[in-house]
């Protein structure tokens, strides 16, 4: 039974106030307003992905298809459910691309051959009529359309043509030619007159009917009309692989995740992009909303609007001369710094203002205002000092209350290190953090900046008790100083690249900084008996280069500029919330976000303000009416390669998964019920992730070892801790090792043309094991694309972490795939297997033995003809380990190793079974778990067999089959009673409860087709 | 070639470009034909899907050695798209699912019947795996169609399969053309792809069969001798190919291989000719990419 699915979302439909989604073989139906899940139906098709939900008019059924099956079903009258079914579905003989109600009684279905069915469905589905069109050679995709009297049917060709035909006409009436490559989707609207097609080479294009003024409705029409290509459209980066038309507009949808609006006139209105960049299988329209379903396994719904729709752009006078430097108050209006260096209040809803005249002695003027957005500050280099307080109540005005002259010179920067602190860098390094006391101001502690370039500050924070003070210099180094030193305690060197952090901000025990180097980093306070210890504990990549600060106070909404765009990221879900050209970070401009009550609701408002050709612009979002909303949350956009799960002690009813894939990402998801499913973390590598492997450190705290592309192996530490009512996970990043060396080290200051070091750019780590040493001291054994395995030895205890490599032995002769550690007695043994079927058996009680060049294996057979892709171990007594591999050849092996006395030498091979009769393809998984074997393979079947208690005797006891397309392998997640719960993944995820009763074994043999 | 191919460019990519031949995939039959010498006392040939024609390549090769008299060998190509010429292949650019395509075929062989007919077409793979399989496995009953057609009795047909959820429909479909049906990896094929190939032998179409291009073979259906789930699948042979000392095409290599002290870049043999993607690179180049 399946307990949870995502995959990838190949069918969805707005269905009156419910979104219906097909994911794999199942109807997951979601509120549309509320994104809350109205119920799931299983196994609608049997072991086929849904391809089309069809509604007949008046919704009363609703026709679904997928691969060569369909199915009927209705509404249902109960309250809690929207549909009714009966198990079971029409098994046709060709795939199906296009399906349409031509009465409240009868289907038209077209198939891959380019046949089209029609079935009458008001009891038992009876085929009536097949119409075999003339080019039958395999269609990519198809559309049926009902006419008043005949049914109008397009095909699209391998050949880069759309053919369109009647069922009544044996000769095709048109021939749309043009693609340069397979047609993807065809779409048409009659009423509009247009038909869009998508392609292979990455165009859209909208043909236009021209046709005698009768009904368009008619055969007649479509005998006469003459059809053209009107406009040939490129937007997207990859192909373009579905397309619908809505009364204004055209969109097509692609494989670059990109969503394209065009007008009539073929104007591409708006491009945005969703589901983490994985192509995009589905899109259904209504009046107000778009949906779409991903390869990342989400669903998310879209406004059907273009961005000028809810935004009001604005370009503001405000004084006379340029403005220069402009930042927004609490009440939301704007301070202003105009070129003479004089300070304007501007009203933003009274259009009014003031000008406070200042006399400065230097021309260089800096703006800053505090965190409140309540105090502005005004300096010089000379050292003259304007403090300027917002009135909260009252006609808005601001207040000079400081205005004085500090002894102070050539001041390079100032920057509000909190509400009453301002914290100045002036020549040589000096650091004077200052406040105010009556009308003056102190100096209240002094620090120096160590030598760098350009030696001054760009961001500074304070923590609460005044304490610590943590600065980020022009050069993109971090200094954390306490009040009783000059020197700083602790320096991060370069964590934002060369240029200096653009923010940092000092929260709840931990520093959170951002930079021009794409990433937000976090950092660790602990503060015990007045020692301040302070360590970067992780990092995150948000996709653009320019991070500016956080805009709101859970740290959640990022925003930032790629190249001239300004960004608006929502880290939650990492997608971009809001994007504007305004021509790039280098100028003046400042963005708040409020919420606002418009009609008895609660808006999200968005305010940017920026300087462009000296003019000031100013541009307000309603982000309801402009974003997206995710109905459901995507996940890994390409293969999941591995995948360990974990039960934190803290909840027990939630289950995360720690995954790590094709896309490059490492992900910590939660799974609670079977609704709900969402990723926590993600974290990135340079390459694929091949592999990964957790080890329990302490409750709720997972040592996290993985590897992959580019020989890179990273270790991250995950805390799993209570927060409210949920468990959240806290990651600290380790190490990130590159087994090649990064590219720097590995071809030093030369280019690479110039490079003659060995570049070898394609070892993959295939698989790792760790086994725990003496005094937290840790051993990971690399099985390497490039046959080596290699050693390394990682020590962590407090602050200290190390990482070295130990050795490497090359013994196989080609690719390592799968490393497996099994504890036998008191000793440790490592099984590598190979993509030539070996399994090599190593004693790793002495873990230096094996890194000496002549170390052989104590035992060596050969099981599977091929590669090697699982392996799991079981100790059955003190003298024998039994051993289950599966291959690319779908074979499952058993055997089982007799180990005499603890004598390694004299181990040998003293049982084997096998058998090659229950996989169709490459077997990637196999679970041993007490006396139950799982075999799961790419031809998505899972197998349960049984072993018995000596392992001389393997028992079949059934099979199912799963929904996850090349399925990577399988995870135990728990046994209770008769019921083992596994978790297999590949193209998505799913878990399934495999029940181990006699009874339900006829149960599952009645859903065989 | 769609954004979710990965790159395959491994150790016999490099080999490929090194020893002249325009797709690694010269190797996969090479090895196939290791294990199941496929080419003796082949005269007749027809490489279905042939372009970009690195099958041609090998087929020219390899007949040769069965004969004296290099003009009793005959080898012929089919694909839709346009290859680049080969001496001694006779090309077609035609459709497959055509009898006059299967017409040509036979006048090539002045009437007589192929003795091997090969297949290494695989489709615009779109990344959803159902339809990528039915689509290979339905390009392969129309070579296998047209097979019926152009191959003698006892003939071999090898083919490029995708081992996904619905293999098995495949194999019982083409074991009743074949008396020995078994499917095949080469190594120089990577372990992680679902490709593979089934080597099917000794044509010998069922009793009353009579070859017809009318209506496309369609793939079988689930049965009680081959079942969706359970024990009663209709699984063939599985053999890898290839010698054990030949490179391993999921092993990393380093640059200087055994017994070489230089490395020099080569060029690909044949470059594509008119990819789909070809009117878009020129506007992305041009930066006339509607932004």
């Amino acid at each position: 039974m399946s307990l949870l699915i995502r995959t990838d979302v190949t069918a969805v439909k707005l269905y009156e106030e419910f979104i219906i989604a097909g994911i794999g073989s199942s109807l997951h139906i979601y509120e549309k307003n509320t994104a809350k899940s109205f119920g799931t139906h299983n196994y609608i098709l049997e072991g086929q992905k849904i391809y089309g939900i069809v509604p007949t008019k008046d919704k009363s059924k609703i026709l679904i298809f997928g691969g060569k099956q369909f199915k009927v079903i209705h509404r249902s009258n109960l309250e809690l459910r929207l549909f009714d079914f009966s198990p079971g579905s029409v098994l046709c003989n060709d795939w199906l691309h296009s399906g349409i109600w031509t009465s409240d009684n009868k289907i038209a279905l077209l198939t891959a051959h380019n046949v089209v069915q029609v079935w009458d469905v008001s009891n038992n589905p009876i085929l009536i009529s097949c119409t075999i069109n003339k080019d039958n050679s395999i269609l990519y995709s198809g559309l049926i359309t009902p006419l008043i009297d005949d049914i109008l049917v397009f095909s699209g060709t391998v050949f880069s043509e759309v053919i369109i035909s009647r069922c009544e006409c044996e000769e095709p009436l048109h021939r749309l030619i043009g693609h340069k490559g397979v047609i993807f989707s065809i779409s048409c609207s009659i009423e509009r007159g247009i038909i869009v097609t998508t392609s292979d080479d990455r165009s859209v294009r909208i043909w236009g009917l021209n046709g005698p003024a009768i009904d368009r409705n008619t055969k007649a029409f479509w005998d006469s009309v003459t059809i053209s290509c009107i406009h040939e459209l490129y937007g997207h980066l990859a192909r373009v692989m579905r397309s619908c038309i809505t009364n204004r507009y055209v969109i097509s949808v692609g494989e670059d995740s990109g969503i394209c609006f065009w007008d009539s006139d073929g104007t591409l209105l708006k491009k945005i992009g969703a589901h983490q960049n994985a192509p995009i299988w589905s899109v259904d329209v209504d009046e107000h909303n778009l949906v779409t379903g991903g390869a990342d396994c989400g669903v998310t719904m879209h406004p059907l609007t273009v961005a000028s729709d809810y935004s009001d752009s604005d370009t503001l006078r405000i004084g006379e001369g340029t403005p220069k430097k402009l930042v927004f108050t609490a009440r939301r209006n704007l301070a202003v710094l105009n070129e003479t260096g004089h300070l304007i209040y501007y009203v933003i809803a009274e259009k009014t203002e003031i000008v406070h005249k200042i006399k400065h002695e230097s021309t260089y003027v800096m703006l800053s205002i505090s965190p409140c957005k309540q105090i502005i500050a005004v300096a010089d280099t000379n050292g003259s000092l304007e403090v300027f307080v917002e009135n909260c109540k009252g006609p808005a005005s601001v207040q000079n209350v400081i205005s004085t002259k500090l002894q102070i010179n050539k001041i390079l920067s100032m920057q509000w290190a909190d509400n009453r602190h301002i914290v100045l860098c002036s020549e040589s390094g000096d650091i004077c953090v200052i406040a105010s006391k009556g009308s003056e101001v102190e100096i209240v502690s002094k620090f120096l900046l160590p030598h760098c370039k350009e030696r001054w500050l760009t961001s500074a924070a304070m923590n609460l008790d005044n304490n610590l003070l943590v600065v980020g210099d022009r050069c993109g180094n971090i200094h954390c100083f306490i009040k009783e030193g000059t020197n700083p305690i602790k320096t991060f060197a370069k964590v934002h690249g060369r240029y200096g952090p653009t923010s940092i901000r000092i929260k709840n025990n931990g520093i959170i900084s951002t930079g021009r180097d794409g990433t937000i980093k976090y950092f660790s306070v602990y503060y015990n008996n007045g020692v301040y210890r302070i360590k970067h504990t992780s990092s995150k990549d948000l996709g653009f280069q320019w991070v500016e600060k956080c805009i709101d106070s859970q740290d959640n909404l990022i925003c930032g500029f790629q190249e001239r765009v300004f960004v608006i990221a929502d880290l939650r879900n990492n997608s971009k919330l809001l994007e504007v050209h305004c021509g790039g970070g280098h100028r003046s401009w400042d963005v708040v976000r409020y919420i606002e009550n418009i009609n008895n609701g609660y808006e999200q408002i968005i305010k940017l303000v920026y300087l462009k050709n000296s003019d000031i612009n100013m541009q307000t979002f309603c982000i309801s009416k402009i974003t997206s909303k995710d109905i459901i949350k995507g996940t890994h956009s390409k293969e999941i390669n591995c995948l360990k799960s974990h039960h934190p002690q803290l909840e027990e009813s939630a289950t995360f998964f720690i995954s790590g894939g094709e896309d490059t990402t490492l992900r910590v998801s939660i799974a609670k019920e079977s609704k709900h499913f969402q990723d926590e973390v993600i974290l990135k590598h340079l390459s694929s992730i091949r592999t990964l492997k957790v080890f329990l450190l302490e409750i709720d705290k997972l040592l996290v070892v993985s590897g992959g592309g580019r020989a890179q192996i990273c270790i991250n530490i995950m805390h799993f801790v209570k927060d409210c009512d949920d468990v959240k996970v806290v990651v600290e990043d380790v190490i990130d090792f590159l087994v090649k060396g990064t590219d720097k080290e590995r071809k030093g200051a030369k280019t690479w043309r110039n490079c003659t070091v060995d570049f070898d750019p394609e070892t993959r780590i295939m698989d790792l094991e760790v086994v725990e040493g003496k005094d937290n001291c840790f051993l990971i054994y690399a099985g390497c694309s490039d046959a080596y395995l290699r050693i390394f030895q990682f020590k962590y205890h407090d602050d200290k972490v190390t990482f070295k490599p130990l050795g490497q032995l090359k013994y196989h002769k080609t690719c390592i795939l799968k490393t497996h550690c099994v504890k036998f007695l008191d000793k440790i043994i490592l099984m590598t297997c190979t993509t030539r079927g070996e399994v090599c058996f190593w004693d790793l009680t002495e873990p230096n033995s094996i890194t000496d060049n002549d170390a052989t294996a104590f035992l060596s057979t050969t099981t599977n003809k091929s590669g090697i892709n699982c392996i799991a171990s079981k100790i059955i007594s003190d003298s024998e380990i039994l051993l289950a591999t599966g291959g690319d050849d779908n074979a499952v092996h058993v055997k089982i190793v007799h180990i005499p006395n603890e004598d390694f030498q004299s181990a040998e091979i003293v049982h084997t079974w096998t058998s090659d009769r229950f996989h169709g393809s490459q077997i990637t998984g196999v679970l041993l778990k007490d006396n139950i074997m799982v075999t799961a393979s790419i031809d998505q079947r899972v197998t349960v067999f049984k072993i018995s208690k000596n392992g001389r005797e393997v028992e079949f006891l059934y099979q199912t089959i799963s929904d996850v397309a090349d399925i990577q392998g399988v995870d135990f997640i728990k046994k209770s009673g008769d019921t083992i719960t596994v978790c297999v993944f590949g193209k998505g995820i799913e878990v399934l409860a495999l029940s181990l009763e006699e009874a339900n074994f006829n149960c599952h043999n009645l859903g065989i087709l | 070639m769609g954004k979710t191919s990965k790159d395959k460019r491994d150790i016999y990519y490099r080999l490929a470009k090194e020893e002249g031949w325009r797709a690694r995939s010269a190797f996969k039959l090479l090895q196939i034909n290791e294990e199941y010498d496929i080419f003796n006392g082949v005269l007749r040939a027809v490489d279905l899907c042939a372009a970009p024609g690195s099958w041609s390549q090998v087929l020219t090769k390899k007949l040769k050695e069965n004969t004296t008299n290099a003009d009793d060998v005959k080898i012929v190509a089919v694909d839709l798209q346009a290859m680049a010429a080969l001496p001694g292949v006779k090309q077609i650019q035609g459709d497959i699912t055509k009898l006059s395509t299967a017409h040509e075929i036979i006048k090539e062989f002045e009437g007589f019947k192929a003795d091997l007919v090969v297949c290494d077409g695989a489709p615009d793979v779109t990344g959803l795996h159902d339809i990528d399989e039915y689509v290979q496995s339905q390009l392969l009953l129309a070579a296998l169609n047209i097979t019926t057609h152009v191959l003698k009795n006892g003939g071999v047909f090898v083919a490029k399969i995708f081992r996904g959820k619905d293999a098995t429909l495949l194999y019982s479909q083409l074991k009743q053309f074949f008396e020995l049906v078994t499917v095949s990896k080469p190594r120089s094929s990577r372990n992680s792809s679902i490709e593979a190939f089934v080597v099917c032998q000794n044509y010998n179409p069922p009793s009353g069969f009579v070859p017809t291009m009318i209506n496309p073979l369609l793939d079988h259906q689930y049965c009680d001798f081959n079942q969706l789930t359970g024990p009663n699948r209709f699984i063939v042979p599985f053999n890898v190919c290839g010698d054990l000392s030949a490179y391993d095409s999921d092993t990393s290599y380093p640059l200087l291989l055994d017994g070489q002290t230089t490395y020099e870049y080569k060029e690909p043999i044949q470059k594509p000719i008119d990819p789909p993607y070809k009117n878009i690179l020129e506007k992305t180049k041009n930066m006339q990419l509607n932004k």
